[in-house]
């Protein structure tokens, strides 16, 4: 099997079946599978907070937020990771957006707007003034010191071993330092579009790419020193 | 055949954040370039992975019936129980002012019962003005625009006139990474108010502006000079004409500085 010059050999069959549930997810198929790779809009992205959500009837503040409560809980409990903690930060921002929703543009992006409160309030919370040094110490590194691009990357066979240990994935983004694990959350996890991050996070748009670029690379190394070890203490057993 | 894509590149393609020429060239490369290609698939198998892995936490039981009972407690308190009207507040202080009457026969025993008494009615009104103006604060947050956009302090200041029945300074120089972003109009404790947006570094800040001889005529006896609330810093400062309350979620230290800029401001010209 041969897809843009890649021998897949043996774990073909993996990689065709998961490139056609991609397909099948982004709704394009054909020659250009490649291109299904790209996120497109789904019934996710089309949830409560998304542009239009208000077409029909002015909606109240629960109805915008009710749907957005697991994501919310999720959120804060990755940054926060305190079930208590996250229950309060939740409820925080609940109370600073109903406080806030006079000021809200009707029709406008509301789930931005309420990440953007939680973002906020996490940042002044006790576990988010501790992650603010680690911001400015973000901010610092210097992109160059990412990988070579080409050399960082295993086969498709390794890279699908390794991401099929969902606990080594967890654990890997739980290393992410506080800037990180956000762009990856809001945009892997949440669907979000860079815009809407950008608007969540108050940084430009070149920034989010950049973090999540940076983000997505951390990951990588988290999960490739991880199975290296794994490998190597295996080997000593 | 054209270089390698960046790392910002390949994610952008996988998140579909490429439009026009950039997709297209993208997509060329990635249809010519054999390590990119890998590159794009890993990216994407990577992105569909942490998407699952992270809806790692489900609410806790109970927790969406408690958000909306927090939700519905909120919303059925009325505006004047968390924020005490004006008039409502003069009520309270000339009940206050009764009580210290009575008290101040009970002076001959001891003064302590009023002291502690008017401290307590002060504090409770410091408490509502502190979350009156981080409400209104949160409320500039959340608002699209300001009412009036500049940078240039020449801009904003003449918006006020006519609108508020007194005048104030701004700074001609602001500290170091702070910039003006515009005002609002607004009411903080019944009084007519200059809400002015500063961004110290990437925070949003509010410094609020009342006349002195408004708020003390309202038998307001602010004394706020720091506090905090819901995660945010309220820094009260005074001159002879001006009243000021700075919020933000900014290093104290820097808000400080805005503040006390704030206040000599009102001193010069």
């Amino acid at each position: 099997m041969k897809i843009w010059g890649i021998k897949f050999g043996g774990f073909g069959f993996v990689c065709v079946e998961h490139v056609s549930r991609i397909a099948m997810r982004g709704g394009i198929v054909g020659t250009m599978a490649l291109l299904s790779w790209r996120r497109t809009p789904d019934a996710g992205r089309e949830r409560a907070g998304s542009r239009g959500e208000a077409a029909s009837r002015p909606a109240g503040f629960e109805d915008l937020v009710l749907p957005l409560l697991p994501s919310l809980y999720n959120t804060a409990r990755w940054l926060t990771r305190d079930p208590a903690e996250a229950e309060d930060l939740v409820q925080e921002t609940i109370v600073k957006a109903l406080a806030g929703f006079g000021g809200f543009e009707p029709g406008s992006n509301f789930k931005a707007w309420i990440f953007r409160i939680l973002r906020n309030t996490y940042l002044t919370s006790r576990t988010g003034l501790a992650a603010r040094s680690t911001v400015a110490l973000e901010d610092e590194i210097a992109a160059s010191g990412m990988p070579e691009a080409a050399k960082e990357f295993a086969t498709p066979e390794a890279e699908l071993l390794r991401l099929s240990d969902r606990a080594a994935l967890e654990h890997a983004m739980e290393q992410l330092s506080p800037p990180l694990l956000e762009v990856i959350l809001l945009c892997d996890v949440e669907e979000m579009k860079y815009r809407e991050i950008a608007t969540v996070l108050e940084v430009p748009i070149g920034t989010v790419m950049s973090r999540i670029a940076r983000a997505r690379a951390a990951l990588r190394e988290h999960l490739t020193t991880r199975g290296l070890r794994v490998h190597e203490g295996g080997a000593s057993r | 055949m054209s270089e390698h894509l960046s790392a910002e590149t390949v994610s952008a393609f996988v998140d579909g954040e490429l439009a026009g020429d950039d997709l297209a060239r993208a997509a060329q490369h990635v249809a010519e370039c054999a390590a990119c290609a890998r590159r794009a698939l890993s990216e994407s198998l990577l992105e569909r992975s942490t998407a699952n892995a992270g809806h790692r936490y489900a609410m806790p039981e109970g927790f969406e019936a408690r958000m909306q009972k927090a939700i519905a407690a909120q919303q059925n308190v009325p505006a004047e129980a968390s924020h005490p009207s004006p008039a409502g507040r003069r009520a309270g202080w000339s009940h206050a002012s009764l009580w210290g009457g009575a008290l101040a026969a009970v002076l001959l025993v001891s003064t302590g019962g009023y002291v502690a008494h008017d401290l307590a009615m002060r504090n409770a009104h410091s408490s509502a003005l502190v979350a009156e103006t981080v409400d209104e604060h949160i409320a500039a947050l959340a608002a699209a625009t300001p009412q009036v956009i500049s940078t240039d302090r020449h801009t904003v200041k003449p918006w006020f006139q006519g609108k508020l029945p007194f005048s104030f300074n701004l700074p001609a120089a602001l500290p170091q990474d702070v910039t003006l972003d515009g005002a609002n109009l607004v009411q903080l404790d019944g009084q007519p108010t200059a809400q002015l947006l500063f961004s110290i570094g990437k925070h949003h800040t509010s410094v609020f502006l009342r006349e002195r001889d408004a708020v003390k005529s309202a038998g307001e006896a602010s004394t706020i000079q720091y506090a905090e609330r819901n995660g945010f810093h309220v820094e009260g400062f005074r001159s002879s004409a001006i009243d000021g309350l700075a919020v933000s979620d900014a290093d104290p230290a820097r808000l400080h500085d805005l503040a006390l800029a704030l206040e000599q401001a009102q001193g010069a010209e």
